[in-house]
């Protein structure tokens, strides 16, 4: 329940900083998608009944700030997550790489099914020739985004939590004791 | 067979999960232009949040332009007398050309099309996605804003409301992807559809043997039922015409600035 807890504020602080801090920083229609590294991390770790369930219900609050067709976040998010826990046994979870590789992984993929949800399911709308110019920005700046992301909360677990097993950051917590 | 099943079952247990958010999501499409009841819930939780969150923002950057960071301050003042003068001249030009216009709006018994009431918002988030152009604005039900209602700014068309709960509202912005106005070229009034494509607009459907030049200006043509006739959309930017088929291939950027939008007027009628 706590956790639970934990990952829906962590996802409105991703949503509030993608509609209102990130737009006046970069200025422009460009910004990276926290939600979706927060549901890569998810798929890493959480269970695929519990994580889906709460990755579905997040792609439905999504919704509601984010595009204009009702659940099209839910599906994209839930795709993305499965796909997630498709490789998680195959792959070393604890790795900072892994996550890294995910996120442009689940961008590209992420893009790939809103064009096949918009372009094949609403005739009206033809999304593709947009995200074919906007994919590689997307891309560097999701990266960078995990980056950062991934450094801070390293950091941050050295000042506040040191002697906890966050999921993930065992290994990475590691690397900071030297 | 048994076996089997145990075998595949995350795979196909996740396929099926992945084809039942597919056929929800197919199913919702019908109710695209209606809020639900979890959309006003989110813009009702998310709207404060995000409205506080953007005074507070544009109150540290008032405090840090007006006291703190005055470097240019007597270099702009100096500028801003000049174009004072300047803009007096142009003003008075202006009165003069006015004066006209009603004059002759009087000779030639010119009736003024009626006015449409309109509803100043202000822009308080953008979509949380990059792949989507939408905006959400601090008016809502509560003030009559509905779905389907245009908004606009002075340079034109901005998007029509899409979501409205009792205290915001989410404007689709006719850049967006599932945009289309009904449109026309001024000069030609040959028609088509603008629809949006991210940062431009694509002006689908005119035939390929009207005339149409860079820089042409192009205005809703009040065909669609949201927008009234004659709001500026944009300016033609690049005419394709190929060998073989009907229609040309048209671009058109926007009038208004989306990146800086920041006031809006919402036109409170119902939509038709």
């Amino acid at each position: 329940m706590n956790r639970t807890l934990i990952y829906l504020v962590m996802a409105g602080i991703a949503v509030v900083l993608q509609t209102v801090l990130l737009p006046l920083m970069l200025n422009g229609y460009y910004k990276p998608d926290l939600l979706l590294i927060l549901v890569i991390y998810l798929g890493l770790h959480e269970e695929p009944q519990r994580g889906g369930l709460m990755v579905y219900s997040l792609g439905w609050c999504y919704d509601g700030v984010a595009g204009s067709f009702p659940g099209l976040n839910g599906f994209i998010l839930l795709g993305i997550f499965l796909a997630v826990r498709g490789v998680v046994t195959r792959v070393n979870t604890e790795s900072s790489s892994l996550l890294l590789l995910l996120v442009v992984a689940g961008t590209i993929l992420q893009s790939a099914m809103v064009a096949f949800s918009l372009d094949f399911f609403n005739q009206a709308t033809r999304i593709w020739p947009q995200m074919a110019w906007q994919l590689p920005a997307q891309l560097l700046l999701n990266f960078i985004a995990a980056f950062v992301l991934l450094r801070l909360i390293v950091w941050l677990q050295r000042i506040f939590l040191p002697r906890r097993n966050l999921p993930g950051l065992r290994k990475l917590d590691s690397r900071y004791e030297s | 067979m048994w076996e089997w099943w145990r075998k595949n079952r995350p795979l196909m247990l996740g396929s099926l999960l992945l084809l039942v958010a597919l056929l929800w999501y197919s199913v919702n499409l019908r109710q695209q232009d209606e809020t639900n009841l979890l959309e006003s819930v989110v813009l009702r939780l998310t709207g404060p949040v995000q409205a506080g969150l953007d005074r507070t923002i544009d109150g540290v950057a008032d405090v840090w332009g007006h006291y703190l960071y005055l470097i240019d301050t007597a270099e702009d003042n100096r500028r801003l007398i000049d174009d004072n003068r300047a803009l007096r001249a142009v003003l008075t030009e202006s009165e003069e050309v006015r004066l006209e216009n009603e004059r002759l709006r009087l000779l030639l018994d010119f009736k003024e099309a009626q006015e449409i009431a309109t509803l100043p918002a202000r822009v308080i988030a953008e979509d949380a996605s990059s792949w989507f152009r939408t905006v959400m604005i601090d008016k809502g039900s509560d003030q009559g804003v509905t779905e389907g209602m245009p908004v606009v700014v002075a340079e034109g068309v901005v998007g029509r409301v899409m979501r409205s709960s009792p205290r915001f509202a989410r404007v689709l912005l006719i850049t967006d992807a599932s945009s289309a106005v009904a449109s026309l070229l001024q000069d030609n009034r040959a028609r088509g559809i603008c629809r949006g494509q991210g940062d431009q607009l694509v002006f689908d459907f005119v035939l390929r043997q009207e005339e149409v030049s860079v820089g042409d200006r192009v205005v809703t043509s009040g065909m669609g039922g949201v927008f009234p006739k004659g709001l500026v959309v944009g300016n033609v930017k690049s005419v394709e015409r190929q060998e073989f088929g009907l229609f040309q291939a048209i671009t058109v950027a926007p009038s208004v600035d989306f990146s800086h939008l920041e006031e809006v007027l919402v036109l409170l009628r119902s939509p038709q």
